[in-house]
């Protein structure tokens, strides 16, 4: 598990600690001058952006857990989808970005062997899309 | 073999226009100047050097009826060159701008020209007789960054432009006076000038090489995520189809029929595009090599060393080729293609031949006459 939680990037993850801190202090002072509704407004969106984010760094370590699971590269790139190679480029990318040893030499096996598959130009739509990232 | 022609003009060429009977060649060798080349007995020689810009010329057109050149450059200025005896003369087109002009072109009836910006302006310029010179009127509202592609659409009216915040806009240029309102534009000549007719937001990173094909039903662009966006019905319900492709990204398009479009980028060589019944668009081949069978080939030779570096391979995917990186496809360009220009025959809408040039300096003309399998989109 100490790669998967190197995957998550410790500065995100004080960050987003430090901002549940803040947002409970918020809505207790809300609450304790009974104003409920004014909580609930700031409680809602809050919640939602937490949910995303959870969702987010999950999927990451679920994503994680199964690039390092992979033995069969090239069987894995056959079988999947064409649709779904940018994505996979931008999950490659994420894991290189760790730094971690084992994680980088598997994300880097996988990546040579996408690049073959889907060309350069995957890799230029992963970088590129800076709105849709992992 | 598609590359009829090669020729080696300068050590790197920005732009390049051809003179209405095509034998004259006229291009910018990453300068000030632009340098006009004539065919004589099988051999190219320097006629006319046009000297009045100060910084690179980004941007060349030559009108074919007209016979008058448009150029643009970073210095913010555009001249236009008119013929007179064996002399071009210049005038100068005070375009108001504060950053560099990116591109320019000709309207269809050449009594209009557009010009990109780097002050994500676009300005349109035309002729007053009255006064005896071009006024440009701006279209400064909605580009959020610098304006790399203009278009005219067959209608001399509407102007499709690209940019780097990654959008195509398609706006109206009706001018009164210099326009006239005709029924069969539609709604184009009902809109006032500058009005944004249509924005489309398809691409994630930067935006180039806008055409409108020869009906003006279709519009291609290209963004800098190797992808390619068709647009069928320009208007309030625009078909947008986003063709993704393996290569490095592109730079320039050109319609050469309704159902072919060529493009040209940082591959160095053109890629064919073609829409098949359905009106589906997708890559065909390369031009100058035959259709690949297999889609797990390798990348260019030229990328094997960088990638033996990065995945801790003494030697990868070395081939005897690799002295020569370019020559992995059959390419004729050995570096970027940033322009690509038709070479039309008069009364004629299907392109049969255009010409590319490229930061290696080399003009290269193209001929699909022979290319037997591109026939049917032709």
């Amino acid at each position: 598990m100490a790669a998967t939680e190197a995957f998550v990037e410790a500065d995100n993850a004080e960050a987003i600690i430090t901002r549940i801190e803040h947002k409970s202090r918020t809505i207790d002072s809300l609450l304790k001058h009974s104003k409920p509704v004014e909580s609930l407004q700031v409680r809602i969106p809050f919640l939602c952006h937490i949910f995303s984010t959870i969702k987010r760094v999950l999927i990451v370590i679920v994503v994680h857990i199964a690039l390092m699971a992979i033995k069969d590269v090239g069987g894995l790139l056959s079988s999947l989808d064409p649709e779904y190679y940018d994505i996979l480029m931008k999950y490659l990318y994420r894991g290189l970005s760790t730094g971690d040893r084992l994680t980088c030499d598997q994300c880097l096996h996988i990546h040579e062997k996408l690049t073959e598959r889907a060309g350069l130009g995957c890799i230029l739509r992963s970088l590129a899309d800076t709105v849709n990232t992992v | 073999m598609a590359a009829i022609s090669v020729h080696q003009f300068a050590q790197c060429i920005t732009c390049h226009a051809w003179s209405p009977d095509h034998s004259m060649v006229a291009f910018c060798p990453n300068s000030n100047e632009v340098h006009i080349y004539r065919l004589s007995q099988d051999k190219w020689e320097k006629v006319h050097v046009l000297q009045k810009h100060d910084q690179i010329v980004s941007g060349i057109d030559w009108s074919a009826r007209s016979n008058r050149i448009v150029t643009a450059s970073h210095d913010r200025n555009s001249y236009v060159w008119n013929l007179e005896g064996s002399e071009w003369v210049p005038t100068l087109v005070i375009l108001r701008l504060n950053r560099a002009a990116l591109c320019v072109q000709w309207s269809p009836k050449e009594n209009k020209f557009a010009v990109g910006s780097g002050a994500k302006t676009v300005c349109i310029c035309y002729y007053e007789q009255e006064n005896n010179w071009w006024v440009s009127k701006l279209i400064r509202k909605r580009h959020d960054s610098s304006v790399t592609g203009v278009a005219w659409h067959p209608n001399n009216i509407l102007l499709a432009t690209t940019s780097t915040d990654g959008k195509c806009r398609v706006f109206s240029t009706f001018i009164k006076g210099v326009d006239t309102k005709d029924s069969r534009t539609g709604t184009s000549s009902d809109s006032k000038f500058g009005e944004q007719i249509l924005q489309l937001d398809l691409s994630f990173s930067w935006a180039f090489g806008v055409k409108w094909s020869p009906s003006g039903n279709t519009l291609a662009y290209v963004g800098h995520n190797s992808m390619i966006y068709f647009v069928d019905d320009v208007g309030p319900s625009p078909l947008a189809q986003n063709v993704a492709f393996r290569d490095l990204p592109l730079r320039d398009v050109l319609f050469v029929s309704e159902r072919m479009v060529v493009g040209v980028g940082f591959d160095c060589s053109p890629m064919v595009f073609a829409a098949d019944e359905r009106g589906i668009w997708s890559f065909v081949r390369f031009l100058g090599e035959r259709k690949m069978a297999s889609s797990g080939s390798k990348y260019g030779s030229q990328f094997s060393e960088a990638f033996g570096k990065l995945y801790g391979q003494s030697k990868h995917g070395v081939s005897n080729d690799a002295v020569e990186p370019s020559r992995s496809r059959g390419g004729v360009h050995e570096n970027c293609i940033n322009c690509i220009v038709p070479l039309r025959q008069p009364g004629i809408s299907t392109v049969m031949r255009f010409s590319t040039s490229g930061l290696d300096g080399k003009v290269v003309v193209w001929d699909l006459e022979n290319q037997a399998d591109l026939s049917d989109y032709l």
